[in-house]
């Protein structure tokens, strides 16, 4: 079938057979091997994607359903320019990085979790995570960044609202 | 100590930018032009003979280009060490549920699939071993065929003989004695197993793999393929995990792939499905440990008896090494007057144990750390008082009679966990009477692990330095990274000795072709043996920068300083790392440097059990606090307290990494990890009944280094990775215990146990049986 969708950013035509699931897509047809596969089965989350900017496993993910919809991956999280997002720096400053195959899924995680709620508790984060399994962390370090991460994007927020109100009083 | 410029400092993981972008190239992301796919047909049977095995109707399946069975290698593809009882592929026999028997290689996975399918095969079914204590019957079914160093379903037996325990213990004022059970533990890495093997055009072969020790590998294939080994070259793919879980079987995965490739003169990836990797691969041995432990009235603790069972499953895998590092320390980090520890482990049709996180240690210690903690109740002691009592101090001898010189801090971890984590205060609020559902307790336990191999085997690395053209420095060690940092820690090392910006350094992939064979990485011992090859080789490199600096200017190489990467001389001359490294090769000297390390030889006697089983130990304490719900018996962690006493910590994120991940992996043994066969039929097939923690089951964990400069150690360094799980699981227990008054001396303690103190939650064989037979391909 032919479907019609919004791949980090990019508007993609594909022709996939009807069982083929996003994971497959993503990985064997588009050749984006960011996204991994653990289980295949919809229970360890390593291949989570945005789906519409929401968490979803991309094994779970028919390729019928895609049309239309706009979906992100790991290789589309970097900003414009090339340069890392502050959610990936921060997963480096913080060694939230070991073997590293759950990271594009946990770093597309905290995205997810940050979009609906800017200002997460810990335990909000680890909520907002435990959808994807990580066998060699033990969480606190990614937890720790996508903290960190969200401070920083609040302090911006208010450095450049500070910023507007300065030019709206000028 | 003293302040370093790199080593201690917080620091980025060599290959993080790799990661957090997505681009890290694990074995399953190798997509290569005619490439093709393969799958493996495995028993779905616990223990049978192959009576009819013809591979030939694959090979009408559309798409099936080649297909091979144990007779496509060299000695019907038998391998292992140290006991050689494994294969590639099954000869004659099956031992366990998901041995590999034939594998096909296709052009897409949907044909590989049909084409293990096609194959015909007939079994007859034999008597099944599964529960261990019938292994050694006189009437049980014999498992192995190859000449194992036991008779009959003996794998191994150990010893440990330190003076007379029994005329100790019958003196003794309390004397404890309990039996604890420990069920398998998966290893559970995300990334499952696999290898992509290439043909070469000289009839060689180069596979990436995501094993361990790509050295053992190439060794495999060699022997196995019956190739010259300057033919086979073994590169180490990103891995997506390991835990000790990617040897033996990446050996065999990569010995597969190998021989489809040759045969096909095609690329061959093979990947494991995630069920295919918990029926196939090894993991922690199931044990019973029988503990006998005497103290006096006023709690000074005088001799142990201990005796473990073993469980080592279809193939002796590193059962025979886990099962002696387990008798070395199963009387845990006490001073006795008297040891012994008896270790047996058997063959049955339990899957296959091997190597893990710990390796048979987190067992050996679960073990004395709950029977010491409940002599301590016994004595009405408190339990962190009781073991400072007892631990083992700098000077002491240990549980198997040696003394351990090096400085130790255990008593120090403890008094800092206690201290962490509001011990006193929270102890005696538990110990009053609680009432209703929830029920809280604080429970403790602490460790020491042998560094490195030990009397496992020879101890040694190799790493090489060399000085590009371009400034760059080449960095390569025979030891691997799977995740535990061990890159990161050699390249600040090597910044560190040689005086230089790490930006210079570049670190390679293993390859059994650009690097030096250094043994397997393994027993975390890349930090101690390749972290001081490292500062040897940079040491030597240094020693050519001096020479050639003092040619320059005209002094000796001892009168010349160093101010990062200058070098001044006596009057205050300078030159830059640049060129002096110029004038060197001017001087025709070699900028290519190999440093060496070997550990301290000592002696262990298997024989007599005797001797001095390591060089020098780690040491920590853990504190769990919990919460169990007495209705649902789900118990709740609250906090997780540790603190390590492994030298000088030289990547700080790295090693806090590796102690937040050895407490989750610890949770997850204590509290959900339940790996069990029925009648040799795996209960668990995917991680929708194989709990591992998930973020929401894991608590807030205060992690504490107390560091000292270990005179062996590059810059003072110890090693971390395995020993961060050891006290995890018997602290929680020992913490259930005050919170519900019961201890049920097994692990894991899922909601069954605490409810029913039952821990065979799941036992339905006939659901066991349909889903081990539908194997998938």
């Amino acid at each position: 079938m032919k479907i019609e969708f919004t791949l980090n950013g990019k508007l993609t035509k594909v022709e996939a057979p009807d069982s083929m699931n996003l994971l497959n897509l993503l990985r064997e047809q588009l050749g984006l091997t960011g996204t991994k596969c653990g289980c295949d089965t919809g229970d360890c989350g390593v291949c989570a994607i945005l789906l519409d900017k929401s968490l979803v496993y991309s094994c779970l993910v028919p390729v019928s359903h895609l049309e239309g919809h706009q979906v992100i991956t790991i290789e589309g999280m970097q900003n414009l320019d090339g340069s890392l997002s502050d959610l990936q720096e921060s997963f480096l400053r913080n060694g939230a990085v070991q073997c590293g195959y759950c990271i594009p899924s946990m770093i597309l995680a905290g995205e997810a979790l940050l979009l609906q709620n800017p200002n997460p508790s810990h335990d909000e984060i680890r909520e907002g995570i435990s959808n994807v399994l990580c066998r060699c962390t033990g969480y606190q370090q990614i937890i720790d960044a996508i903290e960190e991460t969200a401070l920083i994007r609040k302090n911006k927020l208010k450095n450049q609202s500070e910023k507007d109100m300065e030019i709206a009083n000028d | 100590m003293t302040e370093l410029k790199y080593v201690g400092k917080r620091s980025r993981p060599e290959d993080g930018l790799e990661k957090v972008t997505g681009k890290a190239r694990y074995v399953g992301d190798y997509f290569l032009p005619e490439m093709v796919y393969a799958k493996v047909l495995r028993s779905p049977l616990p223990h049978a003979r192959i009576v009819k095995l013809d591979a030939s109707p694959a090979l009408q399946v559309p798409g099936v280009l080649a297909v091979i069975t144990a007779e496509d290698f060299i000695n019907h593809s038998n391998f292992g060490w140290p006991v050689k009882d494994a294969y590639a592929l099954a000869w004659k026999k099956v031992r366990y549920i998901g041995d590999p028997v034939a594998a096909v290689a296709a052009v897409s996975e949907e044909s590989a699939r049909a084409g293990i399918q096609a194959i015909l095969i007939k079994y007859e079914a034999l008597p099944v071993v599964s529960d261990i204590h019938h292994a050694l019957d006189p009437d049980a079914p014999i498992i192995p065929d190859t000449d194992a160093p036991g008779t009959g379903n003996l794998t191994n037996s150990h010893l440990v003989r330190f003076g007379h325990p029994d005329p100790i213990l019958e003196n003794c004022d309390v004397v404890l004695e309990g039996t604890y059970f420990f069920k398998h533990q998966e290893h559970a890495y995300l990334e499952t197993e696999g290898a992509l093997a290439i043909p070469e055009p000289d009839g060689g072969l180069t596979v990436y793999a995501n094993d361990q020790s790509p050295f053992i590998n190439r060794d495999n294939l060699v022997t196995l393929l019956g190739l010259p080994v300057e033919k086979v070259r073994v590169i180490q793919a990103y891995v997506g995990g390991s835990f000790g879980g990617k040897d033996d079987i990446g050996y065999q995965s990569s010995a597969q792939a190998g021989a489809l490739a040759l045969k096909t003169q095609r690329p061959v990836r093979l990947v494991l499905t995630r069920t295919e990797s918990f029926l196939a691969s090894y993991r922690r041995e199931a044990m019973e440990i029988k503990i006998k432990l005497g103290a006096s009235k006023d709690g000074e603790l005088k001799a142990a008896k201990v005796n473990l069972l073993v469980d080592s499953g279809g193939y002796a895998s590193m059962t025979p090494l886990c099962s002696w590092r387990a008798s070395v320390h199963a009387a845990g980090a006490y001073r006795y007057q008297a040891v012994h520890v008896d270790a047996k482990s058997v063959y049955t049709n339990n899957g296959y144990s091997g190597a893990m996180r710990g390796f048979g240690n987190p067992e050996a210690l679960g073990a004395i750390e709950q029977a010491v903690d409940e002599l301590a109740y016994q004595l009405e002691r408190d339990p962190i008082d009781f073991r400072l009592q007892n631990c083992l101090t700098t000077g002491d001898v240990a549980m198997t009679g040696n003394t351990v010189n090096q400085t130790v801090n255990l008593a120090e971890c403890l008094r800092m966990v206690q201290k962490r984590s509001d011990w006193d205060r929270k102890r005696n609020l538990y110990a009053s009477n609680q009432a209703g559902t929830l029920r809280r307790g604080i429970g403790v336990a602490c460790y020491f692990h042998g560094s490195s191999l030990g009397g496992e085997g020879a101890d040694y690395a190799t790493t090489t330095l060399k000085v590009e053209e371009d400034g760059l420095i080449t960095l390569t060690s025979g030891l691997t990274d799977y995740g535990q940092g061990s890159r990161t820690v050699f390249m600040l090392i090597a910044a560190e000795e040689l005086g230089i910006d790490i930006a210079r350094i570049r670190i390679m992939r293993p390859d059994t072709q650009t690097g030096i064979e250094s043994g397997p990485t393994v027993a975390s011992r890349a930090t101690m043996v390749g972290g001081n090859a490292t500062r040897v080789a940079a040491q030597r490199l240094n020693q050519v920068l001096y020479w050639a600096a003092a040619k320059a200017f005209h002094c000796q190489p001892n009168q010349i300083n160093r101010q990062g990467e200058i070098f001044y001389s006596p009057n205050e001359e300078s030159l830059k790392f640049d060129e002096v490294t110029s004038l060197a090769r001017r001087m025709g000297l070699s900028l290519y440097v190999q440093g060496k390390w070997q550990m301290p030889v000592f002696t262990w006697n298997f024989d007599t059990g005797t001797g001095v089983p390591y060089h020098c130990y780690t040491f920590g304490a853990q504190v769990a606090e919990v919460e169990v719900n007495l209705e649902s018996g789900k118990t709740r962690m609250l906090g997780v307290w540790a603190a390590h006493d492994g030298g000088r910590i030289i990547f700080p994120q790295g090693a806090s990494g590796q102690m937040y991940g050895g407490v989750a992996m610890g949770i997850g043994y204590a509290l959900t990890e339940h790996f069990s066969y029925y009648q040799g039929y795996p209960q668990s097939l995917n991680f929708h009944d194989y709990h591992i923690p998930r973020a929401n089951d894991v608590p807030p964990i205060d992690c504490n280094f107390i560091q000292c400069d270990h005179v062996d150690g590059p810059f003072g360094a110890l090693n971390l990775a395995e020993p961060m799980m050891i006290s995890t699981a018997p602290a929680i227990a020992n913490a259930i215990f005050q919170a519900t008054g019961k201890r049920w001396r097994t692990f894991p303690l899922t909601p069954q146990v605490i409810l029913k103190g039952s821990d065979n939650p799941d036992l339905d064989t006939s659901n066991a049986c349909k889903r081990g037979l539908g194997i998938p391909a």
